[in-house]
């Protein structure tokens, strides 16, 4: 006994009675009295607090805050475009089916899974010039004394930006993982027979269908390492001398020193870089 | 057991109008069946009989009571929808029984009342089964199952059969018509399909855009259309329709070039462009070199009848008749029209005219 | 077609030759945690790959509180729980309520809630933070452990508002038709209907935002400061202005706060890896 398909429902009718109207009026109150107490109070408060012009001057003023943001650019365009390749080359590798990538994958989401303060402070000491783990293994292997890797301001955004790819890249991994896996293999079938090389298949089925979702992937990215406070605080404090700091861990800097309207201010000024990428993002998802 | 009465009954959404006033009573205990293509408002107007819909104007009444204010629960009617809506986390013997369930009734009475639909739908072994270990009909039965554990004033069906394939909607047209012949409760049944009307209903209301073009039983239907889109849409295969000039004083109608027999008792009708309409099963093949010239152009036997594609002028007729033939694609021949069972429509209005 | 020796082992070796390094990166740093935790403090640190004599002295340690900075370790992991536990409780509840009201009983206004939470859900929480400890500063509530509570639940129940409503989106509406009919109320329709079918999402809902707030760090330190209130997470971010705290202390800390979040979620990852990589992006 077959069946036809099933018609899908169409759009749920408007609701006759009242009784309907009054719990769907209230079962969304308590997420809407969160928002407003605890979003939309507190920007507005934030938002109140960056009022001054004065703010914004002594902003700029402050060598510290350029460098900041020359930092926080290096992190996005670097980080993120490394994690995503490297997100988009291992989505093909663990695509493919063999006993020991499963396991492989299954201990791959760990950065993600675990807490990152732990971790951190792990290669933090292994960082750790006089006894940490590297120091060590190039002394015993070389004589020689390891760099200072955290007193060096490149060395140690360098190192943000790795911890911060080891921490988001198994998320983003999954995420063009199940974008490669809905392309129906039939088409690489199809372009086997017709004589296709593997970077072929690449270029012509792969790469137009993931296209979009890794553009929207790269977007969301840069919102939420935009965001990214542990992996430079914790692994940096924002030093040496404050040269590595980023927006995340500036605006805490400022808290720290009761310059809260610089704190603000300094959220602000990287609103019209956010506020855009959220638009985007918003409308792709509210459909 | 219940009557219903739609006392022009109106629907829009926004600013469409859907439905633009429909009136009818349905008796007590009776089948009917509403059908029309889609779109025409059928499963709206049983919608708005569920409780389902807002009704925008006008009155339903269901046993002398108006309902437009009730809620769906409150008026004691059940309903079979299309995709069955059974819910997945419970087994069959839970989904028939949630609406006594709902109302707190105690375990006997939800038993007897289970144990009792089982029984009549065969559903006894099953009833331990959960939703996604059952077939399609095994599913529709449960949907009806939990029909009748409400033993409700009003059945209502929602194209229950659209989902099943063409053997099993036979059988299970079969069992729906024995159920009601059994609980004979007021039954309202939508429809896209005329066959199912036809053989399900004792009354059949048919819709078109919004309208009720025609209410009668099958028979009265197929017998006496009351205009053309209820003349091409009641039977199958379709009737035969062309279109052509009824010449006064002529006892027949011009049309695709050539002359189409009329019987006497329509004579009077002459002098106007008609809708000339035969049934494929009212016309044979002569044997004689008389009557309306056509071209075959497929053969089609289905063992028992051969249905005949034929060109007249250009236009396409159908011919169904008893038995094999020997006819060939390509061959002439003549059409004997069983002139009693001709019908003829208004050029314009398309009313019948009698 | 039986492909050439050959190219099946080049392929394998290919694919060696990436999944070797991505596996050695992705557990450095854990296996570096580990090798502290069962190390004495001295051979910690002296580089090598697998220490001497490994112990399990340093465990003994933290769980009995023998050190001045390990005071106050059970309570803080206690903090860490209760929080985390209240948090996936009450943004369970929050979202859910939400879901149903938006995606079932099409309340009016439904898409600008969803909106205002998709948005809350984009906007980075590091920026978010400043303003909110000044605001948890005017109401009173700074040092009390409901301050990383409500916050916690603010940041977690945008995206649980969305999965949920994907979720709820794909059971038909003839179900609640069917139940309406049955007689349900607005209440029964949530709890015999709604519910049950949407035990998998709302696991794996509950478990993200259990874990987000257990993971948290942030809004932990700046909303909580006394030792006896504070997570697990602030006390070993507290651990590194020192100079001479026990590193292999931290790191076996460190270690224990890490099992929790790991075991728990591979415990649901069935549930975790469908319900949310399908949230984050719709392709």
């Amino acid at each position: 006994m077959s069946e036809s398909a099933t018609l899908p429902s169409a759009v749920a009718p408007a609701r006759t009675s009242s009784s309907w109207e009054f719990w769907g009026r209230w079962l969304v109150v308590p997420y809407l009295l969160i928002f407003l107490v605890f979003v939309l109070y507190p920007v507005c408060y934030g938002l109140w607090l960056a009022r001054h012009p004065e703010s914004y001057v002594k902003l700029f003023e402050d060598p510290i805050f350029f460098r900041t943001a020359v930092n926080t650019l290096v992190f996005l365009v670097v980080a993120i475009n490394v994690k995503m390749v490297l997100a988009l080359l291992l989505s093909g590798f663990f695509i493919q089916t063999r006993w020991w990538i499963k396991i492989i994958s299954a201990l791959f989401i760990l950065p993600w899974a675990v807490p990152s303060i732990p971790t951190i402070l792990s290669v933090r000491f292994m960082l750790n010039p006089e006894w940490g783990v590297i120091n060590s293994t190039i002394f015993r292997m070389t004589g020689l004394d390891g760099p200072n890797w955290l007193n060096d301001p490149t060395l140690a955004l360098t190192f943000s930006m790795l911890m911060h790819i080891w921490k988001s890249l198994p998320f983003w991994t999954l995420i063009l993982l199940a974008g490669r896996m809905a392309i129906p293999s039939d088409q690489y079938e199809a372009a086997s027979v017709d004589g296709a090389t593997t970077w072929q298949k690449f270029r012509f089925i792969t790469w137009p269908s993931m296209k979009t979702l890794y553009l929207t992937s790269t977007l969301l990215s840069m919102i939420w390492t935009l965001g990214d406070f542990n992996s430079v605080y914790l692994l940096t404090g924002g030093g040496p001398a404050d040269l590595t700091h980023v927006l995340a861990t500036l605006g805490i800097r400022y808290l720290r020193l009761d310059q809260v309207d610089l704190a603000m201010a300094s959220i602000v000024v990287a609103l019209p870089l956010v506020l855009p990428l959220v638009y985007y993002m918003m409308k792709r998802l509210s459909k | 057991m219940a009557s219903v009465s739609f006392h022009n009954i109106k629907k829009s959404f926004g600013k469409t109008d859907i439905i633009h006033g429909i009136s009818f009573d349905i008796r007590d205990g009776e089948f009917v069946v509403l059908v029309g293509p889609s779109g025409c408002g059928k499963s709206t107007l049983l919608r708005m009989l569920a409780g389902l819909e807002d009704i925008t104007d006008g009155e339903i009444i269901i046993d002398n009571t108006p309902v437009n204010d009730l809620e769906a629960k409150d008026r004691d009617i059940a309903m079979v929808f299309q995709s069955y809506a059974l819910y997945p986390h419970m087994t069959v013997r839970e989904n028939m029984g949630f609406s006594l369930r709902l109302r707190k009734a105690n375990a006997q009475l939800m038993q007897e009342r289970v144990a009792h639909a089982a029984r009549i739908l065969n559903l006894e072994s099953l009833l331990e089964r959960y939703p996604r270990e059952l077939s399609g009909g095994q599913r529709q039965r449960v949907a009806m199952g939990r029909a009748i554990v409400r033993d409700p004033k009003v059945f209502l069906f929602d194209e229950p059969l659209s989902n099943l394939d063409a053997k099993l909607r036979v059988a299970m047209r079969a069992e729906i018509k024995e159920l009601h012949q059994r609980l004979k409760t007021t039954t309202v049944y939508v429809t896209h399909d005329q066959i199912e009307a036809m053989t399900m209903a004792d009354r059949i209301v048919v819709m078109h855009d919004g309208i009720v073009e025609q209410i009668g039983t099958p028979l009265e239907l197929f017998d006496i259309p009351g205009n053309l889109f209820v003349a091409q849409f009641i039977g199958s295969p379709a009737m035969n329709v062309v279109k052509g000039d009824f010449k006064a004083g002529t006892q027949a109608v011009a049309a695709q070039g050539v002359q189409w027999p009329v019987p006497a008792s329509l004579a009077r009708h002459a002098g106007r462009t008609v809708h000339y309409g035969i049934r494929p099963s009212d016309m044979t093949l002569s044997t004689t070199q008389q009557g309306v010239p056509a071209q075959v152009v497929v053969v089609e036997p289905t063992g028992a009848e051969t249905e005949l594609l034929l060109h007249v002028g250009g236009s396409p007729l159908t011919l169904v008749m008893h038995g094999r033939t020997s006819v060939q694609p390509g061959d002439t021949v003549h059409l004997d029209i069983d002139v009693s069972k001709v019908h003829l429509f208004d050029g314009q209005t398309e009313q019948r005219l009698d | 077609m039986k492909r050439p020796f050959l190219k099946t082992v080049t392929t394998e070796a290919k694919l060696l030759l990436i999944g070797i390094p991505v596996l050695v990166w992705t557990l450095v740093p854990i296996y570096h945690m580990f090798l502290f935790a069962i190390s004495a403090r001295d051979s910690a640190t002296s580089g090598r790959l697998w220490p001497q004599e490994p112990t399990l002295q340093n465990f003994d340690f933290v769980f009995h509180q023998k050190h001045f900075y390990l005071d106050h370790f059970w309570i803080q992991m206690g903090n860490s729980l209760l929080i985390a536990l209240t948090v996936g409780f009450l943004t369970l509840l929050i979202a859910t309520c939400a879901a149903f009201a938006i995606s079932r009983l099409k309340v009016r206004g439904g898409r600008t809630v969803m909106n205002l939470a998709l948005f809350t859900y984009f906007i980075p929480a590091a920026f978010l933070a400043v303003p909110m400890y000044k605001t948890m500063g005017l109401y009173g509530l700074l040092n009390s452990q409901w301050a990383l509570i409500l916050a916690m639940v603010t940041i977690a129940s945008p995206y649980c508002i969305w999965v949920l409503k994907q979720a709820s989106d794909k059971l038909p509406y003839e179900l609640d038709e069917a139940a309406r009919m049955d007689g349900a109320s607005p209440m029964q329709l949530f709890f015999m209907v709604y519910l049950p079918l949407m035990v998998p999402s709302l696991v794996a809902v509950g478990t993200y935002s259990l874990l987000l707030a257990w993971n948290e760090y942030l809004y932990a330190f700046l909303l909580l400061s006394n030792d006896k209130s504070v997570t697990v997470a602030v006390a070993l971010g507290n651990f590194l202005s020192a100079d001479d705290s026990p590193w292999e202390l931290l790191m076996t800390t460190g270690l224990i706060y890490a099992m929790p979040p790991a075991a728990i979620y591979y415990t649901f990852k069935r549930y975790m890896v469908s319900g949310l990589t399908s949230g984050a992006v719709k392709s």
